[in-house]
């Protein structure tokens, strides 16, 4: 982690920072979630509690804290204890291993440092992120065990079903990235998008963005995380007409809190993850990195960089609330068969193409 | 002892912890959880032994997809009467853990005793990057062997023929129950 | 392995945190005796007709072991993915193509042949 007691004790810190980074972001999307559907919707949303009901949030957290612990009667409690702890973990190491801007060069006492901008940096990271999170439907199986109920329980197969489904199309609609830009690393990834898309030998004023070359597959990319984030038109594991609550029937309080941590993080995985293949991570599109930190100098140009992709970030968790409140869910059947007889097709077509094509233009 | 060796035995410690949790938990889901915990330990392992993708894979179809089969499988029955089969107490998790201890040693012995694992040691290993290893992986596959790769798809073909099958056939012991 | 520690201790940060929230709400928060009425698995107001882990349709199965044929044939392109350019620079690019175009075939008359023989239907 580091030479010595500065550097492992900075790498640690950003350990710290990244996760809550991740945490505090839940409340902030509660409330953008709240007035936005309100918004939509033509209502109000909570305005009361501080200016524009932002410290709603706060009196929300504490309330959850002081509630009264329920557990179901059966010799299952570890389980029901430990599902909202193993539900933030798979977000958590994920969105670590995403760089969020460029590394910082430093000197400390006569001695320079290098920081990376990012939890930790995983020579695989594509592969990394993608085992990490096919972990998650474990927190909702041992939330529906757990819990003893037979909701909870439809609710969590429902749920790890759809998981594995998507994951097919999700993990093939990024073989066509990997085409691309023939690496799993997510820094070379990116570094590969800084510069101007060529088109038929001339250089054009578009940035280098993996969307421009994976159009169909942005969009099965998109499709699958949201189910994978068990978001609307998605929701199917929580559909209240059906199964109540889902896997978190039993749940109340603080613990119920930690699923949706759990959740949005996920959101804030794969609003990031979208931005780093499609839409060149912290590309500021009109300059280069390079030019910043010759501007602004190192420290200065990584929190702008940073503030950029945080931007890019922010819009697609803006989509993600804004489909939430827009489509209706789907059946279950046509979730399935959205998933097997629309998905992997499409993402195996846009394998096959992007393969021929990378053929055709590098022999 | 370094950081690096220390590393490696807390995981295999942490291994061998979950492998004897799935011996012995009662509860054929917990015990199904503790596999999917010795997985992602051995995916650990692939980590440190800087094999990066293999852990990844490591991750994503055994802790992430075989062990959701087999906790989806575990569901599929009902536990309460497969509890009362469960043989527990000092006799029963000995004779467990002797046979399988059995069985252990002879697949070692014999990976041990076909294999020159033992020259592979030493300061000659050099090491590489993952992105490196992985790319040697494919040159493999794709070169040498080409012939086991095709096959393994048609395999996986078989399979899903089979699981097709299978899923049909109406009656068996738990047909009426 | 240089960056497994770092995941290793973000894990241990995770879990900490996750355990700190949980017992710090069990505490504060209000404590009554437990009754049986109370204790019992939510059922929309009627009595429990039965627990948990009642049986689950074959369906959840089947899609569980098709769903691991297929993530291994996907894990199987992605080595191949990276070293896509380099076997074309190296002059048997076609030779990769063709074979991994074999492997798909497979891959495809098995995903038609799943569609067609009504597993992935759900109802």
């Amino acid at each position: 982690m580091g030479s010595d007691l500065i550097e492992i004790g900075i790498n640690t810190a950003k350990l710290l920072v990244i996760f809550l980074m991740m945490v505090q972001i839940v409340p902030l999307l509660v409330w953008v979630e709240r007035r936005g559907s309100a918004f939509i919707q033509n209502r109000f949303g909570p305005n009361r509690v501080g200016p524009l009901g932002l410290t709603q949030l706060l009196a929300d957290a504490v309330k959850f804290l002081f509630k009264e612990e329920f557990v179901p009667d059966k010799n299952r409690r570890f389980l029901f204890y430990a599902a909202p702890v193993v539900a933030l973990i798979p977000g958590a190491l994920a969105f670590a291993a995403i760089p969020l801007s460029i590394p910082i060069e430093i000197d400390i006492m006569g001695k320079s440092y290098k920081f990376l901008f990012q939890g930790y940096e995983v020579g695989i990271g594509i592969v990394f992120v993608l085992g990490v999170s096919s972990l998650g439907a474990y927190a909702l199986l041992m939330a529906g065990y757990g819990s003893n109920n037979k909701y909870s329980m439809f609710g969590a197969l429902r749920a790890s079903a759809q998981m594995i489904s998507y994951e097919l199309a999700l993990g093939l609609s990024l073989v066509g990235i990997l085409l691309v830009f023939n690496t799993f690393d997510f820094q070379q990834i990116i570094d590969s998008q800084l510069t101007n898309f060529v088109f038929m030998g001339t250089e054009t004023a578009l940035p280098n963005w993996g969307i421009l070359y994976q159009p169909l597959g942005f969009i099965l990319f998109v499709v699958a995380v949201f189910a994978e984030t068990n978001r609307l038109p998605f929701d199917l594991p929580e559909a209240e007409s059906e199964l109540v609550a889902g896997y978190h029937t039993e749940y109340g309080g603080i613990k119920m809190n930690m699923f949706y941590i759990g959740e949005y993080g996920h959101m804030l995985v794969a609003s990031a993850l979208i931005v780093t293949f499609y839409f060149g991570g912290y590309d500021p599109i009109f300059w280069t990195p390079g030019e910043l930190v010759a501007t602004y100098g190192n420290v200065m140009a990584a929190l702008l960089l940073h503030v950029v992709f945080l931007t890019k970030v922010g819009l697609f968790l803006w989509i993600f609330i804004w489909v939430r409140w827009t489509l209706p869910r789907f059946r279950y059947d046509q979730l399935m068969d959205l998933g097997w007889k629309t998905m992997l097709p499409w993402a195996l077509a846009n394998t096959i193409i992007t393969a021929v094509v990378a053929f055709w233009l590098r022999a | 002892m370094s950081v690096e060796v220390a590393l490696f035995y807390g995981l295999s410690f942490l291994i061998i912890y979950f492998g004897l949790g799935v011996l012995m938990n009662p509860n054929p889901i917990k015990a199904a959880f503790n596999l999917v915990l010795t997985m992602v330990g051995v995916a650990g392992v692939f980590f440190h032994l800087q094999a990066g993708f293999l852990g990844g894979v490591q991750l994503a179809v055994y802790a992430g997809a075989v062990m959701v089969l087999f906790v989806m499988v575990l569901m599929l029955f009902d536990l309460e009467k497969e509890r009362d089969a469960f043989s527990e107490g000092f006799l029963g998790n000995a004779l467990k853990l002797i046979s399988v201890g059995l069985v252990v040693s002879l697949v070692i012995n014999s990976v041990l005793l076909s294999s020159d694992l033992q020259s592979a040691k030493g300061p000659g290993a050099t090491v590489v990057k993952d992105a490196e290893i992985t790319k040697k992986l494919a040159d493999l596959i794709f070169t040498e062997y080409i012939f086991a790769f095709e096959i393994l798809g048609v395999l996986l073909l078989l399979v899903a023929i089979g699981a097709v099958a299978i899923s049909r056939i109406k009656g068996g012991t738990h047909a009426n129950s | 392995m240089e960056s497994l520690i770092p995941v290793l201790v973000l894990t241990l940060i995770v879990i900490g945190f996750g355990v700190f929230l949980v017992v710090v709400s069990s505490k504060l928060g209000p404590k009554t005796k437990p009754s049986a009425l109370k204790q019992e698995s939510y059922e929309c107001g009627i009595e429990v007709q039965e627990s948990g882990s009642s049986k689950i349709p074959i369906k959840f199965y089947l899609t569980a072991i098709l769903f691991i044929l297929f993530d291994i044939e996907i894990i199987f392109m992605y080595p191949w993915a990276i070293t896509f350019t380099d076997s074309i620079t190296g002059g048997y690019g076609l030779q990769v193509l063709i074979a991994m175009g074999i492997f798909l075939f497979i891959f495809i008359i098995g995903l038609f042949w799943e569609v067609k023989s009504k597993a992935l239907e759900w109802e």
